[in-house]
């Protein structure tokens, strides 16, 4: 009887240890990750904080009111135009290439593989200044050379996560619709694209974020027209003195983490409540 | 449903034009062929102006893009294990990080760690007395905005490594005798090994090429490549470019040197270790 007490209590403290361990382990990794935006959401609350002060001295909307001054409304106009922009370019792009890779129907896969990587392994600095001198040239609107260079560089990630989702459905459902007299078409507007409808949403996001986060391509082919979120962040960054501003711009910059933070915390929570409980998972 | 050959890479031919074409023009820019106004002065002018500055650079640039791999994939390990143990709330917040613009990554590291920071202030250190840690003499700042961002991507990809089947590798091993420790050294950690390895050499390849967070928060001698190279390229003397374009193509070098390197060396491993080729 007193071995089964001591083995029930020995396990009891076990798992109590090893909960404690995973949620100071949970703590330390949400810390690592969140605690670095800290000083953006207290300077962009502050509208006076000066000197050594630990925390703002008095809380206002300063830095809002400057950004919005400093041209945050047409930024972040601008910013979600070419954020959707690349998606629209990138998306049925890689949709294209997913479909020959993820269904293995391509002679050179390698070769394609290659083809495709091959942009995002090179400094984008380095492409942006080379297309800057033959866009100059040749007379193309830097907002279309921007646009041209993002959609390429969007492109690996919209292809391969499309390419995961084609080889995850198979081409079944496809040649059953042909063999039921669809035709090629219909067959994949049907059936293929909607069965793959969270791939193509995952890589439009995806795709979004390539064109809405990028700063030196913009920079260097946007010519000193297309003033985007990270651009107007930059400029004011590098300045000194203006860190309600500063701070008011990157929260509107960070904004789709934000959501995304929101909603998928807000997903992942429900579906482990709604999940049968089977004991602790354990790394180790 | 077999495609044409000869439309098996069409898709990827606007890729090899752009991207072909960049560094054509980058080559030809460099060596004084193709001035933003003028005739052509073929030469190596602009490779004797920077060659100076260049091992300086790919010093710093080596050093600060090492760093950050370094830290992103021991952070990442870490994160992925604590995501392993299903954390809804990190794995949300990790892929919150991802979709962070780097500007804002740098911006927040410049917000703690600048001069008058928050580490200053909540540290209590006096005017003067706080360390260089933007601009000084390691890059330390660049290091860890970084490595904030690319340890989110690495755990997140080690994680969809590790999880399928994680469960069932570690209660067969638990049942053939292996302790913890040996659990995690020779089945979780070699399941691990090839996404490390990937994500590694995207994070290395990402900062030997990235620019505003070693602009914002590195220090201006020597600068890294792509600091250099942009410097160079905004200058108001139009005799820089061919120098800008040097800089530039000694960062895609490295880079792609890097990389092939890197993959040499894992198909070697692979094929040592008897994996499928």
């Amino acid at each position: 009887m007193s071995t089964a007490v001591s083995t029930a209590v020995s396990t009891a403290v076990s798992t109590a240890v090893s909960t404690a361990v995973r949620r100071g382990a949970a703590g330390l990794a949400l810390g690592w990750l969140l605690v670095p935006l800290l000083p953006v959401a207290l300077w962009a609350v502050a509208s006076r904080w000066s000197g050594r002060a630990a925390l703002p001295q008095q809380l206002g909307t300063a830095g809002w009111v400057s950004a919005l001054e400093a041209g945050l409304g047409p930024a972040l106009l601008r910013s979600t135009a070419l954020g959707l922009a690349v998606a629209a370019v990138a998306t049925p792009w890689g949709a294209w290439v997913g479909r020959l890779l993820g269904w293995r129907l391509a002679r050179h896969p390698r070769l394609l593989v290659v083809a495709l990587v091959l942009p995002v392994l090179l400094p984008p600095l380095a492409v942006a200044m080379g297309l800057d001198v033959v866009v100059l040239r040749i007379g193309v609107p830097g907002e279309v050379a921007v646009l041209a260079v993002l959609a390429v560089l969007a492109l690996p990630y919209t292809a391969f996560t499309v390419a995961a989702g084609y080889a995850r459905l198979g081409p079944g459902p496809e040649e059953q619709a042909r063999m039921l007299g669809a035709g090629p078409r219909a067959a994949r507007r049907l059936v293929t694209w909607p069965a793959l409808r969270r791939s193509l949403a995952l890589a439009a996001l995806l795709a979004f974020l390539v064109g809405w986060s990028d700063y030196v391509v913009t920079l260097l082919l946007g010519g000193g027209r297309l003033v985007t979120l990270p651009l107007l962040l930059g400029a004011s960054a590098s300045g000194a003195g203006n860190e309600p501003t500063t701070a008011a711009l990157a929260v509107v910059a960070a904004s789709p983490a934000l959501v995304l933070l929101v909603v998928v915390g807000a997903v992942l929570r429900s579906a482990r409540r709604s999940a049968p409980r089977t004991g602790p998972g354990g790394a180790a | 449903m077999t495609p044409a050959p000869a439309r098996d890479l069409l898709p990827v031919v606007p890729v090899a034009l752009v991207a072909g074409g960049a560094m054509a023009a980058v080559v030809a820019t460099s060596l004084g062929l193709m001035p933003l106004y003028g005739q052509p002065e073929p030469g190596t002018a602009g490779w004797q102006q920077v060659a100076p500055d260049l091992g300086p650079a790919v010093r710093e640039t080596l050093l600060l893009a090492l760093g950050a791999t370094v830290v992103a994939l021991v952070v990442g390990m870490g994160l992925a294990l604590v995501l392993l143990a299903g954390a809804p709330l990190v794995r949300a917040a990790a892929l919150a990080v991802l979709a962070v613009p780097h500007v804002v990554g740098a911006t927040t590291v410049l917000l703690w760690l600048g001069d008058g920071g928050l580490g200053a202030r909540w540290s209590g250190a006096g005017p003067g007395a706080w360390p260089e840690i933007v601009g000084g003499g390691w890059p330390v700042a660049t290091v860890l905005a970084l490595a904030w961002k690319e340890s989110a991507f690495v755990a997140l990809v080690v994680l969809a490594a590790l999880a399928p089947g994680h469960r069932e590798r570690m209660e067969t091993a638990a049942t053939l005798g292996a302790a913890a420790r040996h659990r995690w050294l020779r089945v979780l950690l070699p399941t691990a090994v090839p996404a490390l390895a990937a994500t590694g050499l995207i994070v290395l390849v990402y900062s030997i090429g990235g620019y505003e967070v070693a602009w914002l928060l590195g220090r201006t001698t020597p600068e890294p490549l792509p600091v250099l190279s942009f410097r160079l390229f905004g200058s108001i003397e139009l005799l820089d470019r061919p120098a800008a374009a040097a800089a530039a193509l000694v960062a895609s070098a490295l880079a792609l040197g890097l990389t092939l390197v890197a993959v040499a060396a894992g198909a070697r491993i692979g094929r040592a270790l008897g994996a499928p080729s």
